[in-house]
């Protein structure tokens, strides 16, 4: 049945109470008196010990202010945190927090005096029905402090009881189902690579969710036709579902606007404007612009009310140091009270996706998971979980699987699906098919019902005697949307990097779990590796220390591996060279390791053929990008060539990709007025030309050697790097 | 969440490289240099967007065709170069009597037709990237068969590489066509395919993907042209005569071939072409034989995946997936009747239902419009904006690339006649080079270029298999320091050929054709 659109209400008729100033909240516990200073102290102090969190300054410093500060939460009523809304830096209450007070105000009124730890123990008592109305009185900022108060029991039986569900093509989220997002994600958009993606999910039983596709390359043409394409896919095998490229909102507007099957509107989402609006290039305004637009010419208008999709997780507003002083729970949840004013047909949960400074462990992951999914279906939201990590946190695959096992407890809507969970593309670790299978088998659930019975159809699925749901005789095999076994063969040249398609039962074979388990063991120990200069060849290197002091130090906190270490810096004076190289782990050592002993003396030669001056190159471990800047400042040569190992990716031979940041110091007034005028940036000091997969399979270090010296050379004699050169090379031509 | 503006991890195989002076992001800088690769991704793939032409043209015995198609110059997965993929048809036309006069190619006729196929496909000579013209089978034994290359400059520009007389090219290219993707899609298994057309056989074997070893017979449907349905003869090949002398048949221009006769014709065919696909020379070894075979094949060991292409093996697989065969004679030729006896033998007919190989009727036109052409990598060493294209080059040599300094030398030595400049070709052998092996040959090309005295204004191309060419040229040429007209091309496959085509850059790569692989 169609529902209707929700009405906007303009943001600035959404009534919130003025700020007021921060008051010390104290208690004492056990011979110590605790205070925090503040609302937003308080909110943090009381959260579960995360990484992004302590980052921040926000944790509490033991186990014991933490109960200390949940103690005081419990006492303070809904009233008292409605009254103080939570302001930016500049004490103002910016756009996402008043959308978060557009709230059932008469729900509000009736539990208005409600103590945090009444609402605790009311949710755990009540029936599904009552929780709705009280989740509608409920800002983001209460949700999250609810969250903060349970423990994992607590947080699964609650959001068990929040069963939201919603409808496009497809309903997603009803109880006894666990629908999947197919991910064909490809690192170049290859079209013949996406649909064995897409073919292979399909026959897992996945995507009843959506087909969803995470571009390469953010073009009104590209994404259009990878719109076109996925649609075309859901057609031919006639599959009940829906389309979407996760591409930025205004490019799927102009998509829509040129005829694509914007069947699903999405954006990226975050818990304060500077975020949503700095990074993610997005407003308020702008997404209601979206939703208004889907009404009226979206191709399921009329048909659906629920057509946004949005994408949240713990610890974005963080990573870019743009969350006003609240921790990373409150975030995400104001971006569920974002979310809740479009009805949205999905919303997912990366949580994990971000890396160490968010999430360094299994449990920071799975608690942060479970919290999400509660204040998400607390909120009203239909939530669809994705719980994943990256290979640089020290979260693993079971760590996941743990997370994945208790959200389908908990009644998670859906999950991703990433073939075999790697994602080449995003280079991070996700639910698969197989996953989303298992947890069905075990927990007896069954995709959305359109789309099992088409599967039933497929022979992807089959019904036994006594009803329940069986996997099929084809399930799992993607030659049954092929014409012919040739092509097959033709989508299968187009993924070599596939693992196969041999299963065992639910799950993938042994064979092929030993492959995936194997890659993922290389790559981690990469980023572990400790850089070793003797495995630089046989160069005379000065060290310099960064102000990370251990490997742990550089991964959880990225600021630091850029920035000198105070007593190295003493020791740097300026000198007189053109070129300063630097070499830096980065993210994996092995990726020095691997190439330096090759490029560095390609590149030395080049140099010196070309009678650029270079300085005796520095090794620094554990330093980022950026530390080619600082060490500019210290040294001050023309350029500082920033030779650094990349985060690896899904295989083993991705762990030795390494790239070349070519720092064009703007030293003097003309040109950095040129840059200045070219980028629109008046702070800039840096221009940056980058030479990146170096690495055997890639650019070999020996030709990268090369190339570099001659960019070098291209860089000092026009004195421009980046898009900048390019300009002024391609009008010199 | 932030995957708008996510971490980003680029498993490409090719380098990138882009500019990143966007204001970082302090607490993000890690991801930096992951939303740059991002970035270069979306550059890369940007400037690979636009879509490039390429034409074929066969002109063989019975028929003449032409396919045009678009494509994208993108990394392949698979091999890591850079190739043409997502190939789209943009023009194919029903294939055309090829136009004879007085034992001649109607030349007038065939440009008129080349000109009508242009304009069908709404292209003109510039839009062209690369692309390939060959004369074929009996057609390239007509007087006037090299004279085509000048018609298809003249209509098609410079861009298109023409060659006549190439029987083991069109063997090459009617595997590439046909079983190309059949056989990279069972690398393990070897693969033979028969080329039948109206004046040839071409065998060429193959494993996962590549050519091993080709050849070239007189064995077709047109050595005996009839009178459409019945088989009054009205025509003989010297081959066809050759044959039918051999076997005794008394049957000329206006005389009924009969039906005994028929089936030793076709017993002879089946038997050869049994020979050809079991490396037995015994029916080659007399007078007749050498006649009809052009260019012995070296069959492998084993019993390899047989399939078909061509005019005849189309109709094989079209009767053996139950169509009809066409009336007597109904094209004028044995071809009909030829494919029912390869479908009556089980030597050669033993795969025909296991494995269907693709554009099996036009397996050469198709081989020399996508395969032909080599793309070459992105990092080159180019002497000037200027340097190309370069046209009909000749091969002086494939040397492996740590052979001895005088191996090169005396390469070299070769190049430095050649007025018009010359090619080498420097196989790495699947191995990757290392910082010491480009130094030192770079060191050995600079020596042996002094002394080889290039005349005038010609360049050394160096073709290399490996992602060396900058570093190559760079070292050769001490950075560019030394004058040496030096081009090196690299990521282009070693090839057995004897002339080789350089287009014009674009997006930073080269297309590479060559031709000539007697």
């Amino acid at each position: 049945m169609t529902s209707a659109m929700t009405v906007l209400q303009p943001v600035s008729e959404i009534y919130v109470p003025d700020a007021k100033p921060d008051e010390t909240y104290e208690t004492r516990l056990f011979d110590r008196t605790f205070r925090f200073k503040g609302l937003k102290a308080l909110l943090g102090a009381a959260d579960f010990d995360k990484a992004g969190d302590r980052l921040a300054g926000l944790a509490a410093a033991d186990e014991t202010a933490r109960e200390a500060a949940r103690k005081i939460l419990s006492q303070l009523t809904l009233r008292h945190l409605y009254d103080r809304p939570l302001t930016d830096d500049s004490g103002a209450i910016d756009q996402v927090m008043r959308v978060n007070y557009a709230i059932d105000r008469q729900a509000f009124a009736a539990f208005s005096h409600f103590t945090l730890g009444d609402a605790k123990d009311y949710i755990l008592r009540s029936k599904p029905a009552d929780l709705k109305r009280f989740g509608a009185a409920l800002t983001g900022p209460m949700a999250a402090a609810l969250a903060k108060l349970m423990d994992v029991h607590e947080l699964i039986f609650a959001a068990k009881k929040l069963k939201r569900w919603a409808t496009a093509r497809t309903t997603v989220g009803q109880p006894g189902t666990l629908s999947s997002r197919l991910q064909p994600n490809h690192p170049t958009d290859d079209l013949s690579a996406v649909t064995l993606l897409v073919y292979t999910g399909l026959s897992l039983g996945g995507g009843d969710a959506l087909f969803g596709l995470n571009p390469a390359i953010d073009t009104v043409d590209n994404i259009s036709a990878i719109l076109h394409h996925l649609d075309k896919l859901r057609q031919q095998t006639g599959a009940p579902t829906q389309v979407c490229v996760l591409s930025h909102i205004k490019t799927q507007l102009a998509c829509l606007e040129k005829g694509a099957p914007v069947e699903i509107m999405f954006q990226s989402l975050a818990g304060t404007d500077r975020t949503l609006v700095e990074e993610f290039d997005c407003t308020v305004p702008l997404l209601d612009r979206a939703y208004l637009t889907m009404a009226e010419k979206g191709p399921l208008a009329g048909q659906s009310a629920q057509v946004m999709y949005f994408e949240t997780g713990q610890g974005s507003e963080l990573t870019y140091g743009k969350h006003n002083g609240m921790d990373m729970t409150t975030t995400e949840a104001l971006c569920y009270g974002l979310a809740r004013r479009y009805d949205p047909f999905m919303v997912n949960n990366v949580t994990g996706f971000i890396g160490p400074e968010t999430h360094r462990t299994n449990f920071e992951m799975i608690i942060s998971n479970l919290q999400d999914h509660f204040m998400g279906k607390l909120l009203g939201i239909p939530m669809g979980m994705a719980p994943c990590y990256t290979l640089h946190s020290e979260i693993t695959m079971e760590g996941q699987q743990m997370a994945t096992e208790l959200l389908t407890a908990a009644g998670a809507n859906y999950f991703m699906d990433v073939y075999l969970s790697v994602d080449r593309m995003l280079a991070y670790f996700d639910t698969c098919s197989h996953d989303d299978q298992t947890l069905r088998e075990i927990y007896g659930l069954e995709p959305a019902p359109e789309y099992t019975r088409w599967a039933i159809e497929k022979g992807i699925f089959a019904r036994d005697e006594d009803g329940t749901l069986t996997r099929g005789a084809n399930w799992g095999n993607p030659r049954i949307f092929c014409g012919s076994d040739l092509e097959f063969q033709r989508l299968r040249d187009s993924l070599p990097a596939a693992y196969g398609w041999d299963n065992a039962g639910p799950r993938p074979s042994n064979a092929v779990s030993r492959d995936i388990k194997a890659n993922l063991a290389a790559a981690r120990e990469a980023i572990y590796a400790e850089i070793a200069t003797e495995k630089l060849g046989t160069f005379e290197f000065r060290h310099v220390a960064t102000r990370a002091h251990s490997k742990a130090e550089h991964l959880n906190n990225p600021d630091i591996g850029a920035r000198i270490g105070e007593a190295e810096r003493k020791q740097l004076a300026p000198e007189t060279a053109d070129v300063q190289i630097v070499i830096s782990d980065g993210l994996s050592a092995e990726a020095v390791h691997h190439n330096i002993p090759e490029l560095l003396p390609v590149l030395m030669d080049g140099l010196r053929q070309q009678q650029i001056s270079v300085g005796r190159p520095i090794v620094a471990p554990y330093g980022r990008v950026k530390l080619a800047e600082d060490i500019g400042e210290a040294l001050r040569p023309k350029l500082v060539i920033n030779l650094i190992g990349e985060r690896p990716g899904g295989d083993a031979m991705a762990s030795r990709s390494m790239s070349a940041y070519l720092a064009y110091r703007l030293g003097d007034e003309d040109v950095c007025a040129a840059a200045r005028s070219f980028s629109g940036h008046d702070d800039i000091k840096y221009e940056y030309t980058v030479i990146s997969n170096i690495y055997r399979q890639g650019m070999p270090p020996v030709e990268a050697g090369s190339l570099i010296a001659e960019r070098a050379k291209q860089i000092l004699h026009n004195r421009a790097a980046g898009n900048r050169l390019e300009r002024v090379l391609s009008e010199g031509s | 969440m932030a995957r708008a503006n996510a971490d980003v991890e680029i498993t490409l195989s090719k380098n990138f490289e882009l500019e990143n002076n966007y204001r970082w992001s302090e607490a993000a800088h890690s991801t930096i240099a992951l939303r740059a690769r991002r970035v270069a991704a979306g550059m890369s793939r940007l400037a690979q967007s636009d879509r490039v032409t390429l034409v074929g043209l066969d002109f063989g015995s019975t028929t003449s065709s032409l396919l045009a198609i678009t494509a994208r110059i993108a990394n392949n997965c698979a091999t890591g170069r850079m190739a043409f993929c997502d190939a789209r048809t943009l023009h194919r036309p029903a294939p055309v009597f090829t136009p004879f006069r007085d034992d001649a190619i109607d030349l007038t006729d065939l440009r008129v037709r080349v000109t009508d196929w242009l304009l069908e496909a709404g292209i003109g000579r510039e839009d062209i990237f690369a692309g390939g013209a060959i004369v074929t089978g009996l057609a390239a034994e007509r007087g006037n068969a090299h004279a085509i290359a000048g018609l298809v400059a003249d209509v098609l520009g410079e861009s298109v590489v023409a060659t006549a007389d190439d029987p083991r090219l069109e063997s090459w290219l009617a595997f590439m066509g046909a079983a190309g993707a059949l056989s990279r899609a069972h690398p393990g298994t070897p693969v033979l395919n028969l080329d039948i057309g109206g004046g040839t056989t071409n065998p060429a074997f193959g494993i996962a993907g590549n050519v091993r070893s080709t050849g070239c017979y007189f064995i077709g449907a047109r050595h005996v042209e009839f009178e459409p349905g019945s088989y009054r003869v009205t025509r003989l090949s010297r081959y066809g005569a050759a044959v039918l002398d051999r076997l005794g048949i008394d049957a000329g221009p206006g005389q009924d071939l009969a039906s005994r006769d028929r089936s030793r014709l076709l017993a002879y065919y089946v038997d050869a072409l049994a020979a050809i696909v079991a490396g037995s020379q015994a029916p080659f070894a007399h007078a007749t034989g050498r006649l009809i075979a052009q260019a012995p094949f070296a069959a492998p060991d084993g019993t390899p995946l047989l399939t078909f292409s061509g005019g005849v093996g189309e109709m094989i697989y079209a009767i053996a997936a139950g169509e009809p065969a066409p009336d007597t004679t109904h094209y004028g030729d044995l071809g009909i009747d030829l494919a029912l006896a390869i479908l009556g033998d089980e030597r050669l007919a033993r795969d025909v239902h296991r494995h269907v190989p693709e554009h099996r009727g036009r397996a050469t036109v198709q081989g020399l419009t996508l395969n032909n052409t080599e793309v070459s990598g992105t990092t080159l060493f180019l002497n000037g904006d200027d340097a190309l294209p370069l046209r009909d080059l000749p091969v002086v040599a494939s040397v492996p690339a740590r052979s001895e300094a005088a191996a090169l030398a005396d390469a070299l030595m070769l190049a430095g006649r050649s007025q018009r400049g010359a090619c080498l070709q420097l196989s790495w052998n699947g191995s990757h080079p290392s910082f010491e092996d480009v130094k030192r040959l770079g060191g050995a090309v600079s020596d042996a270029l002094a002394r080889a005295e290039m005349p005038g204004d010609a360049s050394l191309v160096i073709l290399t298999d490996a992602n060396v060419g900058k570093a190559l040229g760079n070292y050769a040429t001490a950075w560019r320091s030394t004058g040496l007209r030096l081009i090196v091309i690299d990521e282009i496959p070693e090839r057995n050929a004897l002339f080789v085509n350089l287009g014009r850059m674009r997006n930073g790569v080269v297309p590479v054709s060559f031709y000539g692989m007697n």
